[in-house]
């Protein structure tokens, strides 16, 4: 999996040095013929990685989904990625289509390591299904908590300003450049000032899980956007 | 958008959780779920062979035959299944692309049947794959250029004569001798007359003995002067009349005298009258003679008669760049070497390198080889130099040359691909961007319809709208969802770019007191009453009644189209939350009388103070 991420940058520093190499005609000849059996076994990699989710009944028990619905969802995620799993490009691909007039991959970057949940590059079907469970089946807790999570870009427990400003950036860059009002550059900004004025009680600089919960719950607004998209499979 | 992206939405969807903490304003009620019809397989039974697929592969794309009703039309009740007497092996790819949201075009198909077959089912072909998209559009060019030439022939077979003019007819015997006899025979005698012009104008020079009373031998042109002017007067003659008639027939005349055979056609016979003007005088007999020169230029005049000389002359202006950059690499090896050679030389006594200049004729007679020995280096230095001059000259010429003429063709025949791809992807970057806008635009459609379409359902109006599948309207939702978490709306360009000059100009405006606002009638000519507002702006500065504050200019803004009042009020209702949170709009309201310029409209929807009737307020530069 590891080749899979670091692989374009190791083959090409390899292929520079290999070039180099190649000049002189006194160099050792196996340090070519390493390079290339590396790419070689790198290419097996690649094309054997093919992940077969684990059982129906092992999913139906673990996630909040019928089977039925296990169905639908398996087919619509095996036809757009065949090979079982997506990589961060396919996601971002994907999650780019649904907003064509901005730009999507930063938070689809965000989006894809909050689902992402063991952090080895890759959604895999399991993944997946599982992060869907607590979106759309999960109580108001797990779903906050959720949400803290994609937040929390480090993952350390704790919403910075600059973690948010990240978050924020992102999601106005999926607007795009036409927009009414048009978009200003501290727009973003203080949009967090005011989020964090809401949600930083004991004015900290930092968010932490309890605070943010504490503050969803207290607001309708957040409350009942929570329950907005219960039936959407 | 692709098909199977459709199976994401509910992904996005859920996503979509994660803007909720942040967002500062309530979000839009979700489209209810239209209760989703059980997902069924259903039977394709395209002459016999039966094809298989869910209910929702084919609704994906609701204006095609298949995902829509129009498939009823082929149900047969006793065998419970949808029959259509079509090609079976077409009709996989149709399919196919149901599945991938890709469409392939097979080679092997005829692109009339293919193209049949897809306007069958309702499938634009503008949406084939990029993997076969240039296949398909040559296939679809070249067939439609046989139609064209096919036509053509018929055409100029059986065109009637007495339907044309006599100018016609005569430009036609022009173009195309073979149309007539009188044509064939015209097409000969003046081809004959050009050949009879260049061999007199060739055998003139060549020494024909002696005159009676001279010791040197004169040319023939000297000895027979009458008989060759009267040779030429017959041929320049006989090419004025063909221009002329040719003038008189062409169907453009502007056109004709700019193309380049009447060109060519005035050079050959210009220097006859020249010099028929000029014979009396003798200081210009010099430059009569040069003119003589143009004469050969009526070798040219066989162009007409030859199609492979003209194709000739295309392929080298075509190939004018590839020709160009050969050339300046040789003149760079020959000004190098040159200097080198002068400088060498330029010791040695009596050496004929008395300049660089002079030196380029021993450069290029070396690298090419030729090696005349008319010029030779002296010194040691020299010969040195003028060795690597002609081997490199090998190098440099002899070398590339059949190369040159090998990738020549091969370069041509690519350029000419890489432009009719490069034309094409213009058109396709075109076409995806419309479609990408077409995305975009059907949301902003979708906002000043959708609502109607709420606010009409309790007026209990039925409006004719497109049945919107399910997808878009939750796609719509989720884009609103998004603008409710940033507070910003998606406008399209036209919108954005307005608003950004009325930006501009708005920081222009100086900071006084002179507030004008002018309420917006509320028909969609909008943009131009926004401009024509912006220019009295400055002018006024109108006293206030009522509560005023201090501002420096107020620009009234209505939604980009909006049609109806009722739309006007149910946006309305979800403007006013956003208008207090905002802690940058201050919001203000001014009274005043109608300013005279404007909108003859101005009056219906008078200023006042309450929201009511003012769209959105936009206060900018406070």
């Amino acid at each position: 999996m590891l080749y899979f991420l670091g692989y374009p940058q190791n083959g090409h520093r390899r292929g520079v040095r290999a070039r180099l190499m190649r000049l002189f005609p006194c160099s050792t000849a196996k340090k070519p013929s390493a390079s290339n059996q590396n790419s070689v076994e790198d290419e097996l990699e690649l094309s054997a990685v093919r992940h077969r989710p684990e059982g129906l009944e092992q999913l139906e028990a673990q996630t909040r989904f019928s089977r039925k619905e296990l169905q639908i969802l398996y087919r619509g995620f095996k036809n757009e990625c065949p090979s079982g799993v997506v990589n961060e490009d396919t996601f971002k691909d994907i999650y780019a289509q649904f907003f064509p007039q901005g730009d999507a991959s930063t938070y689809a970057h965000f989006l894809f390591n909050a689902f992402d949940t063991d952090h080895n590059g890759s959604v895999s079907f399991e993944d997946f299904v599982m992060g869907l469970s607590i979106l759309l089946r999960g109580t108001v807790q797990e779903k906050l908590n959720w949400a803290f999570n994609l937040y929390d870009i480090n993952k350390d427990g704790y919403i910075t300003k600059e973690e948010m400003l990240d978050i924020m950036k992102a999601i106005y860059d999926m607007m795009g450049k036409c927009t009414y009002p048009v978009l200003k550059e501290e727009t973003p900004r203080q949009h967090v000032e005011i989020f964090f004025q809401k949600m930083d009680k004991n004015k900290d600089g930092v968010v932490t899980i309890d605070e943010f919960i504490d503050c969803c719950q207290n607001d309708e607004n957040i409350m009942r956007s929570m329950h907005l998209f219960e039936n959407v499979i | 958008m692709a098909a199977g992206v459709a199976a994401w939405l509910p992904f996005a969807r859920a996503a979509a959780i994660g803007w909720m903490p942040v967002a500062s304003a309530p979000m839009p009620v979700p489209p209810k779920d239209k209760r989703r019809a059980k997902d069924g397989l259903i039977v394709l039974n395209v002459s016999g062979t039966k094809f298989q697929t869910w209910r929702n592969t084919l609704e994906r794309y609701p204006d095609t035959l298949l995902g829509s009703t129009e498939r009823d039309f082929f149900y047969h009740e006793e065998s419970n299944e949808y029959f259509f007497d079509r090609d079976p092996d077409i009709f996989r790819h149709i399919l196919n692309f149901y599945r991938t949201g890709k469409l392939h075009y097979p080679r092997h198909e005829c692109i009339s049947a293919y193209d049949e077959e897809l306007a069958f089912f309702g499938i634009i072909p503008e949406i084939i794959g990029d993997c076969c998209y240039e296949e398909y559009k040559d296939r679809r060019r070249e067939n439609q250029e046989r139609i064209q030439d096919d036509e053509e022939i018929d055409q100029s077979n059986d065109m009637v004569q007495q339907d044309m003019t006599f100018r016609e007819s005569m430009w036609r015997a022009f173009e195309n001798p073979h149309t007539s006899t009188m044509a064939l025979v015209f097409y000969y005698v003046t081809g004959f007359f050009i050949a009879v012009s260049v061999l007199a104008n060739v055998v003139e020079t060549v020494p024909c003995g002696t005159a009676p009373n001279r010791v040197k031998e004169v040319s023939c042109g000297e000895r027979y002067a009458l008989a060759f002017f009267c040779l030429d007067t017959a041929c320049v003659m006989i090419f004025t009349v063909e221009y002329l008639l040719r003038l008189l027939a062409a169907p453009s005349r502007y056109k004709f005298v700019k193309s380049v055979m009447s060109i060519i056609d005035v050079v050959a016979i210009m220097p006859y009258y020249i010099g028929l003007v000029m014979t009396d005088n003798e200081d210009v007999s010099g430059a009569f003679v040069t003119l003589r020169v143009f004469r050969v230029f009526r070798i040219f005049k066989f162009s007409r008669h030859s199609a492979g000389l003209r194709i000739l002359g295309y392929t080298l202006k075509s190939c004018a760049s590839e020709l160009g950059f050969l050339l300046f690499s040789l003149t760079m090896a020959i000004i190098i070497f040159a200097t080198v050679m002068f400088y060498a030389e330029k010791g040695s006594s009596g050496s004929k390198f008395t300049s660089i200049p002079a030196a380029f004729w021993y450069t290029i007679v070396t690298m090419t080889t030729l090696g005349y020995g008319d010029m030779v280096p002296k010194t040691i230095i020299g010969k040195i130099f003028g060795s690597i001059c002609s081997l490199s000259g090998v190098l440099v010429i002899a070398l590339p040359v059949p190369v040159i003429v090998s990738n020549f063709s091969r370069i041509y025949h690519q350029s000419q691909r890489a432009e009719k791809r490069r034309a094409q992807k213009k058109t396709r970057l075109a076409r995806i961007r419309a479609v990408k806008s077409g995305g975009a635009n059907a949301y902003l459609q979708y906002k000043r319809n959708g609502l109607l379409i709420d606010a009409s359902k309790e007026a209990g109006q039925a409006l004719v709208c497109k049945t919107n599948p399910t997808f878009d309207i939750q796609h719509h939702h989720l884009l609103h969802c998004l603008e409710k978490t940033t507070n910003h709306e998606f406008v399209d360009e036209k919108t954005y770019e307005e608003s950004c000059m009325e930006v501009s100009m708005v920081k222009q405006t100086s900071r006084s007191s002179s507030i004008s606002s002018s309420p917006h009638g509320l028909t969609c000519c909008s943009r131009r009453k926004r401009k024509s507002f912006n220019v009295p702006n400055s002018n006024m500065s109108v006293g206030l009644q009522g509560s005023v504050q201090e501002l420096s200019t107020i620009q009234i803004r209505e939604r980009p189209i909006s049609n109806s009042r009722s739309s006007l009020n149910a946006k309305f209702e979800e403007t006013v939350p956003l208008n207090c949170d905002q802690p940058y709009i201050t919001a203000a309201v001014i009274s005043m009388p109608t300013p005279p310029v404007t909108t003859p409209e101005g009056d219906e929807s008078a200023s006042s103070t309450d929201y009511s009737q003012a769209n959105i307020v936009r206060v900018s530069a406070l």
